[in-house]
């Protein structure tokens, strides 16, 4: 029996043939059943681009409107789930209220799906360090860092204000606030770097970051991943 | 320096803000020997740096450990109204008058109660006297219900009754910090940012979800009452907990068992069923016949089911019965969007059969409604649960009698214990 690190019911995982005649494995499922349901995967028909939602066209209203900025210079993103209700309220227990331990919880949501995206750098998104003191903790790095290894090669400014806060006019309008950490001696000009956030809303904060690498790195091929579109 | 005197009675983290320093100001560790000194919730979670914090009570702004808890004492001065504000002109009959004399003799020998009254006795309008006294004391008084729904139609009715006094109103969705008012409604949760806040603590349907389940909103309902402050708990069916603090003479129990319209509780039918209730698409043939006699005796009927997957099938299984045709039925549960607005209709005969989980066990009133409860012996039905969705039935003066029937397949403790409670308040 175990407790699921959302709704507090205790449950017992499922338990298959295989699980009985395979070596002891990490079972660590903090998810009940019934939580589990409520996170609902992006659909077989996606935006090819950035995993988001399609009408009739052939990619997204958003990118159509990043088309416009930067042209062939789209930034490929992989995300796993819609950004429903229950993933919003998780989302606010574990950066609002910064209830850290559900990192686990978001990790086994994760992390099978990332495994599928290899790359030879991962490049967590940075969250400003006035956030990381509010909350004690990186949301970003508690995430994926036992599930990749993680290079933090960008830095953010601080006193720009929360993306989460901001409307979406407002979050598009946000400057580059990202920058390459200056004493970084790797050279990333042939690697795949995949950026690593959390939710992909507008778009605009993954384009930052990826402007902010490929402003020093510019033969990189980036691309991105996302818990959320 | 800020002033802070809207904070009395209130409590909050250090890491919110601290005013320490100030007089009448009091702190304590945040988390004293593995427990949360605002929720009492064991901490075990950890942040990276080894710090534990509280996740039971987190949506108030996270308790860690080495945060301090800040706690107002500074006193209000309220001012004198007449008669308490009370301006209620409804008269209590002469069961309920007995009781609201008997509570205010209570709060003056600084007694706790508990009010054992039968579903549809009018325990709100019982408590108005006793809020009067003490609001015109110039005393604090609180009302904690466990649900918002309760909390909302508690606030109107006690609106109406004291027109002179400004009610305060505090739940999750008011999305806002409570004030300083005489006199206040709130959900139990509200409790915890509170302190020995109040001279008078009422809390409604005492036997409920989740005041019952959750030790720390019980701490949380003792911490906001002053050192000489009175509690007052309100039930149709009280729990063993209470009633042993009554045994040892913690709290007296006042009775009341008969309804405000005097008459006795509809004693509940039981039938045993040994085939399924659902089999395939079709509903059980002795069930239909049970819903069908009710149906024609033209009343409405609230079929209660034991979970929310149960809704869809059995609404389409009744609706596919060709007798039924002409039978509006609808289905509703705590997540239906259209949750109120199909109670409502439900209300005014538009639905004439409304399939439902226990969300509408409680609190509300349909005329004429009929009750049958299917798969009765569910665990999701206690005591409490069955004793109030019987109480459903003959709430109208005019109408106070009508059909329970409990459908069982195997007879539970909760069953014996709810008929033995039933018939035992109609002795």
């Amino acid at each position: 029996m175990k407790k699921c690190l959302l709704c507090g019911q205790y449950f017992i995982s499922k338990m298959s043939f295989l699980h009985l005649f395979s070596l002891p494995q990490k079972n660590c499922k903090s998810i009940c059943d019934h939580c589990l349901k409520k996170f609902i995967h992006i659909p077989e028909k996606h935006c090819p681009i950035c995993s988001g939602n399609l009408n009739q066209n052939k990619i997204c209203s958003d990118c159509v409107n990043w088309q416009k900025i930067y042209g062939e210079k789209l930034i490929i993103n992989h995300s796993v789930y819609l950004y429903n209700r229950a993933f919003h309220d998780l989302m606010v227990n574990y950066k609002r209220y910064g209830d850290y331990v559900l990192y686990a919880a978001l990790q086994e949501l994760c992390a099978k799906e990332l495994s599928e995206y290899k790359a030879d750098v991962y490049v967590p998104v940075p969250t400003s360090s006035e956030h990381i003191a509010q909350r004690q903790f990186d949301t970003i790095t508690a995430l994926y860092g036992s599930l990749v290894p993680l290079t933090n090669v960008l830095g953010k400014k601080s006193g720009l204000g929360a993306q989460g806060e901001k409307n979406r006019a407002e979050r598009l309008r946000s400057k580059q606030s990202f920058f390459v950490k200056k004493n970084f001696t790797i050279n990333f000009q042939k690697c795949t770097v995949l950026l690593l956030d959390d939710i992909y809303t507008t778009g605009r904060t993954l384009y930052h970051a990826r402007d902010a690498l490929a402003k020093i790195f510019p033969n990189a091929k980036i691309s991105s991943f996302t818990l959320c579109r | 320096m800020e002033n802070i005197s809207h904070l009395a009675g209130r409590q909050w983290l250090s890491s919110q803000m601290d005013f320490s320093t100030k007089k009448g100001i009091t702190k304590i560790k945040a988390i004293i020997n593995d427990r949360c000194s605002r929720c009492n919730a064991k901490v075990w979670a950890k942040l990276p740096n080894g710090k534990r914090y509280c996740r039971e009570c987190i949506g108030l702004g996270r308790v860690v450990e080495g945060d301090y808890l800040i706690r107002s004492g500074e006193k209000v001065n309220f001012p004198q109204t007449r008669n308490g504000g009370l301006t209620w002109d409804g008269k209590l009959t002469a069961q309920q008058e007995k009781i609201a004399k008997d509570l205010v003799q209570n709060y003056i020998n600084k007694q706790n109660t508990l009010v054992h009254a039968v579903t549809g006795a009018g325990k709100t309008e019982m408590m108005f006297p006793l809020i009067a006294h003490c609001l015109a004391e110039r005393k604090r008084c609180c009302i904690a219900a466990p649900r918002i729904d309760v909390v909302n139609e508690l606030f109107s009715r006690l609106q109406m009754a004291f027109t002179k006094i400004r009610i305060g109103k505090y739940h999750g969705h008011e999305y806002r910090e409570p004030g300083l008012e005489q006199l206040s409604i709130c959900t139990t949760h509200q409790l915890l940012k509170f302190f020995h806040a109040f001279d008078l603590l009422i809390i409604d349907e005492a036997d409920s979800f989740p005041y019952v389940q959750n030790p720390g909103l019980n701490f949380a309902a003792n911490n906001a009452l002053k050192n000489n402050g009175r509690m007052v708990y309100l039930t149709a069916t009280p729990t063993k907990k209470l009633l042993k603090l009554v045994k040892i003479g913690k709290i007296q129990q006042l009775k009341l068992n008969r309804r405000f319209h005097g008459h006795l509780l509809p004693v509940p039918k039981e039938k045993l069923f040994l085939r399924p209730f659902l089999e395939g698409k079709r509903i059980n043939p002795k069930l239909m016949q049970e819903i069908s006699k009710v149906i024609k005796a033209k009343h409405p009927l609230l079929l209660f089911l034991p979970k929310i997957d149960l809704i869809k099938p059995y609404v389409s299984a009744l609706k596919n019965e060709p007798e039924f045709k002409q039978v509006t039925i609808e289905g509703v549960h705590a997540n239906d969007v259209q949750r109120i607005k199909k109670v409502d209709k439900f209300r005014r005969g538009q639905i004439q059969l409304l399939v439902t989980t226990t969300i509408l066990e409680r609190g509300v009133t349909f005329n004429h409604v009929w009750v049958i409860v299917v798969q009765a012996d569910d665990k999701i039905y206690n005591t409490s649960s069955l004793v109030q969705i019987a109480g459903r039935v003959g709430r109208a003066k005019t109408d106070p009698t009508g059909l329970i029937l409990f459908c069982y397949q195997k007879y539970t403790s909760s069953l014996r214990n709810a008929m033995k409670q039933i018939r035992e308040m109609n002795k």
